[in-house]
């Protein structure tokens, strides 16, 4: 009732039963006789919105429950509890009206059909989807653009490319100008200039057709470059939901001091725990050969007084001091497990 | 010995996958043995349309016997390395193997009999037990020979070794061909037909008795015409050394093959 | 329903395409069925040259007999419906013994069109034409050649109601692959399932007298394979069983509506795979 948002996640659990395994022969005769189960709580309580025309990073470590959360909002999956509404539709109940809305790519595995020429591939999508003639014509010219499929649209899919594929996926996917689009490691494999290209068409849909977009990835150059907010699972649990913006100050009290010592040999004389006591968490500090990098909570230390403890005790050739950046806070949130409030 | 340890392995992979798919196994073979049993009907419908007691010199207990003791051992000889070797050449895989300091066609060899190991101790006993029954309140004594059962069992090992040379001959045609399903479905038909798997030979007349000397005879239709009690000591002798022959000269082919094949790989590969 | 049937003449057409690229695969596939069923009908040959007739007898007393002829035209049409299965429903095949365990079925969930028919569209089964082809020779040739006593039996009328109650012959066996390859939602693989059920279908190529009666329930009951070879064929043959026609179409509806049933519920749980 309160909300009217896009996507709306509530109290989201799947559980499957999982047959236990031991090891060897003796484990598979055992099996045999007597199975045994387990249950896994792939997803565990999730809660989320996102709002009409938004770009959402959905992050988490491997087996962290991501893909599981998309197969259910794409309505592959019966949620085991709790339900998700994605523009009114419950995915399950209604599912060939709801998959009309949305657009889906697995960068994993194709949906095209691997033996149809492409053009082909979209006249089946055609038909499965209703387009009109004039829509479709309108569509494709416009997807044609975005993703340049001119070049191979009369081949087989077979003989695609990985980047071709991805682009022609993403074309599927979009064909019936969905609501919502699902995609779920749309980079992976790619080299960087087909990465970038398919970056700035996933940008330009979003802002031309107004399509929302759920973004599963390992990339998190994809992250900083599309999302303004993120969602981050791990161990079924969400861990983290705001703007990256927020994500950055939360952890962006840590900075990277790097420089170059004169002597590696003074890397000794550099004390920073004992001086600054420092915790664990909040320091690093990582010499190779001359080169030193030194990370460490500004919360603790600030920069200046680094600075002038690092200048006070050595000589250094090149001295710089950056941000940490996106990648580094995200591993240190993996590493963790904890939760960010 | 040492050179048989290398391959245990892979026997015990094939057995813990076997074990794996015995659900599986079980309801395929449920399957195949519905032939048996359409068979057993028809033929029954046959002995009874007939005037004689016997048809080809075969009684109905005789025909029985044959049905389910030649699916037994068509079964248990049954070798399906073509399929996979085939496959794997098609898709590039083989390369794994060949990069290793083994023998490739022993690691297929010695997956399968882990296979076979379960497979027989699923079904060898309750169809021969089956059959051995049966025989019992149809004669109303027990039938069962023990040294004839021996007999069988070795005729069934070299019968399987056969089976495993010719299909690894077969397999290698991958080499060759883009394609193997096709050809399977008319190997499998043919070799059905000239093993005696549909028909007993005897029921061909003299066309049967010269398929009797073919490779195929030896896959299948010696063990059970020895299981039955068919042929005397000369004729076991005579028919468990052409088996032996046979082996001799399908292990030779599948050498040459795959030696012609790896040429041929190596051109591929440029 | 249009909109499958479109869906259905492309991927028809695609799969003629493919057939015209791989002849040789094709020739191989298709003279490999016809084989199978040669030796098939050579065994019968066998049989019948040691015997005058196939005789079934109650008590010693013959109660009814078939020549070669009409053993051949029975076998001959059970093809039929079970090739046209094979031609236009192969797909479900797959569903049981690799789709459903490799997490694949995902793709037929992602698309607003009913799953089931979705799956069905997707392939047609050329090889089909092998049992097919096979199956109407040997039903034009047992008339042929068959002798003018037993001949005279046929009445052509008949033909019409025969001709009607294919679609649900097929059906049968359509449900019955439904039916069991759905199981694989649950147990992920199922293929095996479905080939122990589907073989079941090998006794309808014969006269069902001739079985016990455990056997003559389950093909005409629980799987009823005899409904779509034995009954329509023997009717067509003698106008006997002319009731069974209409077994035939009620029982095809009935596992039909199961078989979906089944599916639907087998969706509700599909787990799909990996994480």
């Amino acid at each position: 009732m309160e909300n009217n948002s896009m996507i709306h996640v509530e109290n989201l659990h799947k559980h499957f039963k999982k047959a236990i395994k031991e090891p060897g022969l003796k484990g598979s005769i055992k099996a045999l006789f007597k199975p045994k189960y387990d249950v896994v709580k792939a997803v565990d309580g999730i809660d989320f919105d996102v709002e009409a025309g938004e770009i959402i990073g959905f992050i988490g470590p491997n087996g962290a429950g991501k893909s599981t959360v998309i197969k259910m909002l794409t309505g592959i999956l019966t949620p085991s509890e709790g339900f998700c509404r994605i523009n009114g539709h419950i995915p399950t109940e209604s599912r060939k009206a709801y998959v009309k809305e949305i657009g889906v790519v697995f960068g994993q595995r194709t949906q095209l059909w691997w033996d149809l020429a492409l053009r082909e591939t979209y006249m089946v999508l055609k038909e499965i989807y209703d387009i009109s003639d004039e829509d479709y014509t309108k569509r494709m010219a416009f997807l044609n653009e975005v993703l340049d499929l001119e070049d191979f649209i009369t081949s087989p899919v077979r003989t695609l490319s990985l980047g071709q594929r991805m682009r022609a996926d993403i074309a599927a996917a979009l064909l019936h100008n969905p609501k919502v689009l699902f995609l779920d490691e749309p980079t992976v494999g790619l080299d960087v200039v087909v990465k970038d290209n398919i970056r700035k068409a996933i940008l330009r849909i979003n802002e031309e057709s107004g399509t929302t977009v759920i973004l599963t990835t390992h990339d998190l150059e994809d992250i900083e470059l599309l999302c303004k907010r993120i969602v981050m699972v791990d161990k079924g649990k969400k861990v983290f939901d705001g703007e990256l913006s927020t994500l950055r100050e939360l952890y962006g009290q840590m900075r990277e001091l790097t420089f170059e010592l004169a002597s590696e040999k003074d890397i000794d004389k550099l004390t920073y725990s004992e001086k600054f006591n420092f915790a664990e968490d909040d320091f690093s500090i990582d010499a190779k050969g001359a080169e030193v990098k030194v990370r460490f909570n500004t919360d603790v230390a600030s920069v200046e007084d680094m600075l002038s403890f690092t200048l006070s005790k050595v000589h250094v050739k090149d001295i710089s001091v950056k941000d940490a950046d996106i990648e580094e806070i995200i591993r240190r949130l993996y590493k963790g497990g904890g939760e960010i409030s | 010995m040492t050179k048989i340890r290398k391959y245990t392995p892979f026997t015990r992979a094939g057995i813990m996958e076997s074990v794996t798919y015995r659900a599986n196994f079980l309801f395929f073979l449920l399957g195949e043995i519905m032939k048996c049993f359409v068979m057993f009907f028809v033929w029954k419908a046959v002995f009874d349309s007939s005037d004689s007691e016997t048809v080809y010199g075969f009684s109905y207990d005789n025909m029985v016997v044959y049905l389910f003791i030649s699916f037994l051992s068509g079964y248990l000889t049954y070798s399906d390395g073509s399929y996979a070797i085939g496959k794997e050449i098609l898709d590039g895989s083989v390369v794994m193997r060949m990069i290793k300091p083994i023998d490739f066609d022993m690691c297929f060899l010695f997956q399968e009999l882990g296979n076979k190991i379960i497979s027989f101790s699923l079904i060898f006993l309750p169809i021969t037990a089956g059959v051995e029954v049966y025989r019992f309140v149809v004669n109303g004594r027990l039938m069962l020979d023990v040294p004839m059962l021996l007999l069988f069992l070795l005729s069934m090992v070299l019968a399987y070794g056969i089976n495993f040379f010719f299909n690894l001959s077969y397999g290698f045609l991958a080499f060759f061909l883009k394609n193997l399903w096709g050809t399977d479905i008319i190997k499998g038909a043919v070799v059905d037909f000239l093993s005696g798997a549909t028909v007993p030979l005897a029921f061909m007349g003299g066309f049967g008795y010269v398929l009797q000397f073919l490779p195929f005879a030896s896959l299948s239709y010696t063990p059970v015409m020895i299981y039955m009690g068919m042929y005397g000591v000369w004729e076991i002798v005579f028919y468990l050394g052409l088996q032996v022959f046979w082996l001799v000269i399908f292990a030779l082919i599948s050498k040459l093959v795959l030696k012609l094949a790896m040429k041929r790989l190596v051109v591929h590969g440029g | 329903m249009r909109k499958y049937l479109r869906l259905h003449r492309i991927f028809i057409a695609q799969d003629l395409k493919k057939l015209m690229e791989y002849k040789v695969d094709f020739l191989m596939g298709a003279i490999g069925f016809v084989l199978v069923q040669a030796v098939k009908i050579f065994t019968l040959g066998i049989m019948f040259s040691a015997i005058p007739a196939l005789f079934y007898k109650e008590n010693g007393t013959i109660v009814d007999a078939w020549t070669f002829n009409e053993v051949l035209f029975i076998y001959g049409f059970s093809l039929i419906p079970k090739g046209i299965d094979h031609l236009l429903f192969d797909n479900l095949w797959g569903i049981g013994y690799w789709t459903v365990a490799k997490g694949d079925f995902d793709k037929y969930l992602t698309r607003p069109v009913n799953s089931w028919f979705y799956v069905l569209t997707e392939k047609f089964c050329v090889d089909a034409f092998g049992d097919l082809f096979v199956g109407i020779v040997l039903v034009v040739y047992s008339v042929i050649s068959m002798p003018a006593e037993i001949a005279a039996n046929i009445d052509w009328l008949r033909l019409i109601p025969v001709a009607f109650v294919i679609p649900f012959a097929v059906m049968i066996y359509t449900s019955v692959k439904t039916a069991t390859a759905a199981i694989s939602f649950w147990t992920k693989r199922s293929g095996h399932i479905t080939h122990m059920c589907y073989m079941t279908n090998e006794f309808s190529s014969y006269p069902a007298k001739i079985y016990n009666n455990v056997v003559k329930t389950i093909i005409t009951y629980i799987l009823p394979f005899a409904l779509t070879a034995y009954y329509p064929a023997i009717y067509l043959l003698r106008g006997e069983y002319p009731f069974h026609l209409l077994l035939t179409v009620g029982v095809s509806i009935v596992l039909f509506i199961i078989s979906q049933l089944v599916w639907k519920l087998g969706v509700r749980s599909y787990e799909s795979a990996g994480s």
